[in-house]
């Protein structure tokens, strides 16, 4: 199945404010795809929607073809064991150490693994991340750009097919954050991992996006190719890109 | 009746070094009176002048300006009122309005007590669960914060003990020797210790240090996002993070009670030798006459429920908490209050039961 997440004439919000109305989009395997807009426009309100933390107001949201009950912690737990996700502050465990928070979901999930197993996988997803040097120091010892590398293994280190990450560039210089991006361009062509990324870091955008999900004021304004998000001339993309009034193409 | 009009002619430099003194001069009237405000003379104005400008707009109904020149237009539309009344109507506030404010903090406390009662209900299943499986709770955790809460805390709950067994010793002593009752000192001490000081002390002393540090580590874990990675992950924070607290109060609270009992008789033995003169030997020996096993259990037990008030309390309060970095310090504050009070009331339930 190449469409792996279906959003539905879906509200969400906060308290009882409805910040989004009427969402339609889906996510396809082994994509990108990219949920832009101004600040405060409710992308990352999207995010926590979709991976429960946020039960929408109204509308369906289907995963592999299975509709999603966020209020049933049975469902929930089902769609936990298939995503992985990248906070915005890493959200590393501080009082644990980078090999220990990797290994945190297996040794929670999977108590009776073998050490050795344990031991291999997480070694595994760290020098993928280029952390392996770094498993015995804490989150505090380590820089913005390495603890969103290890929150990233830690996401990936039960094989998920899907990883949503919020806001994975804040914070870092360009050059960190064009490495992180590139690390998903790599596991997304390795592993045929899909990402839902939010975000509003144009080269970040740039560099990775097959897909993109514009928000603006309350609705979608834009769902499909990246690619093709220029062509439609668009005056409000083109402010958000920088372009000059009238640009057609990249 | 209609209201006599009042007329303010504006400075030619209004600013906020004048602005108090126009302010005082409205001030007292009711918001009915009709104002007429003349800018004739003004030439200079700063914030603080547009504020007053748009205070009167908003609280005056019947307020005027008159000669506004184009730049104090644009100024007066640049920085136009905004946001509500500054609630000088409060005090005509309808019996409806009042009353509705009052249902609006009802439910809200409505809501509180049934977030911690949920709270509460699930710990119970959760550490029940806990015992039975031995599952999601992460390895060692137990033993850290047992070291936290046993290990770093005797120092100070000893002392504090040891403290008051002498202060009430020495308050005591003074007038049982009045009555030349001298060696009532050892059951007053024995007694009062064993089954109210110290579970009490102990109590108040775990809520500000145990309480204090369990809300603001979980506040900031929530406020850091690591609560949702946690669920996101699978696993249930509320199970992840409090039990082992609970594990480890429970294993910490015998041990320091017996260590709090026996300084806190310790400072009135030193006391009755000292100053009432009652050999060790003599103070036990009364002492026991009164104070009986039964007596250290409910102590005990006393203390066994401060110490699950404390964390819940605070665990509840971590994970409540709202507005980031300022939340968490509202939130560590709202929990010592909160345990202590809670301390306090069961304490007067359990002085309802047991004497």
């Amino acid at each position: 199945m190449k469409e792996i997440i279906k959003v539905k004439n879906l509200d969400v919000g906060y308290g009882d404010n409805v910040v989004l109305e009427n969402l339609d989009f889906h996510i396809d395997r082994g994509e990108i795809t990219v949920i832009l807009g101004q600040s405060g426009c409710g992308k990352s309100t999207v995010l926590k929607s979709l991976i429960g933390l946020l039960p929408p107001f109204a509308g369906d949201i289907f995963f592999w073809g299975e509709k999603i009950d966020y209020f049933s912690e049975a469902s929930l737990q089902a769609l936990y064991k298939r995503i992985g996700v990248l906070y915005q502050n890493s959200a590393l465990l501080n009082s644990l150490t980078l090999y220990e928070n990797v290994a945190l979901p297996i040794i929670m999930k999977h108590p009776d693994l073998p050490e050795e197993i344990e031991r291999e996988m997480v070694y595994t997803r760290l020098s993928q991340v280029g952390l392996l040097e770094n498993r015995d120091k804490f989150p505090a010892e380590l820089s913005g750009g390495m603890r969103k590398r290890a929150a990233l293994a830690r996401a990936m280190v039960l094989d998920p097919d899907i990883i949503f990450c919020d806001e994975p560039s804040a914070g870092l210089d360009p050059i960190t954050a064009a490495e992180l991006d590139s690390l998903m361009l790599n596991l997304k062509e390795l592993f045929d991992i899909t990402f839902v990324v939010v975000t509003h870091e144009l080269r970040s955008i740039e560099a990775i996006a097959d897909k993109a999900i514009v928000l603006k004021d309350g609705v979608l304004y834009y769902f499909g190719p990246y690619r093709e998000l220029f062509s439609l001339g668009d005056r409000y993309i083109n402010e958000f890109f920088l372009k000059p009034r009238g640009a057609g193409s990249l | 009746m209609e209201k006599n009009l009042k007329s303010l002619m504006i400075p030619r430099t209004f600013s906020i070094e004048n602005v108090s003194a126009l302010f005082a001069e409205i001030k007292d009237l009711d918001t009915d009176t009709p104002l007429q405000i003349d800018l004739k003379d003004m030439e200079d104005f700063d914030s603080s002048g547009i504020a007053f400008f748009n205070y009167l707009k908003k609280n005056f109904p019947h307020v005027s300006f008159s000669n506004v020149r184009p730049a104090v237009q644009k100024a007066l539309d640049l920085f136009a009122p905004c946001g509500e009344t500054d609630g000088r109507g409060h005090g005509h506030r309808s019996v409806g309005e009042r009353l509705t404010a009052l249902g609006g903090r009802a439910f809200k406390f409505e809501d509180s007590l049934k977030k911690f009662l949920v709270l509460l209900v699930d710990e119970i299943y959760h550490s029940f669960q806990y015992l039975l499986k031995r599952r999601g709770v992460y390895p060692g955790e137990i033993l850290n914060q047992l070291y936290f809460m046993a290990y770093n805390s005797f120092p100070i709950v000893t002392l504090i003990c040891f403290l008051i067994g002498i202060t009430i010793s020495i308050t005591s002593a003074e007038q049982l020797r009045s009555f030349g009752a001298d060696i009532y000192l050892a059951d007053l001490v024995g007694f009062g210790m064993v089954r109210e000081l110290v579970p009490l002390m102990t109590g108040i002393i775990l809520a500000g240090k145990i309480g204090a540090s369990i809300t603001a580590e979980i506040s900031s874990m929530k406020v850091l996002e690591e609560v949702d990675a946690l669920k996101t992950m699978g696993l249930i924070p509320e199970k992840f993070l409090m039990v082992p607290r609970l594990t480890a109060i429970t294993l910490a609270v015998p041990l320091l009670v017996v260590l709090a009992d026996l300084v806190g008789i310790l400072g009135g033995v030193i006391v009755g030798w000292v100053v009432s003169g009652i050999p060790p030997g003599v103070f036990f020996r009364e002492m026991f006459t009164v104070v009986e096993l039964s007596d250290f259990f409910i102590g005990l037990m006393k203390t066994l429920v401060f110490g699950w008030i404390v964390v819940i309390s605070s665990g509840y309060k971590g994970f409540s908490v709202e507005r980031g970095a300022v939340g968490v310090g509202i939130a560590t504050t709202e929990s010592v209050v909160l345990s202590i009070s809670l301390i306090i009331v069961s304490d007067c339930v359990f002085a309802l039961f047991l004497y």
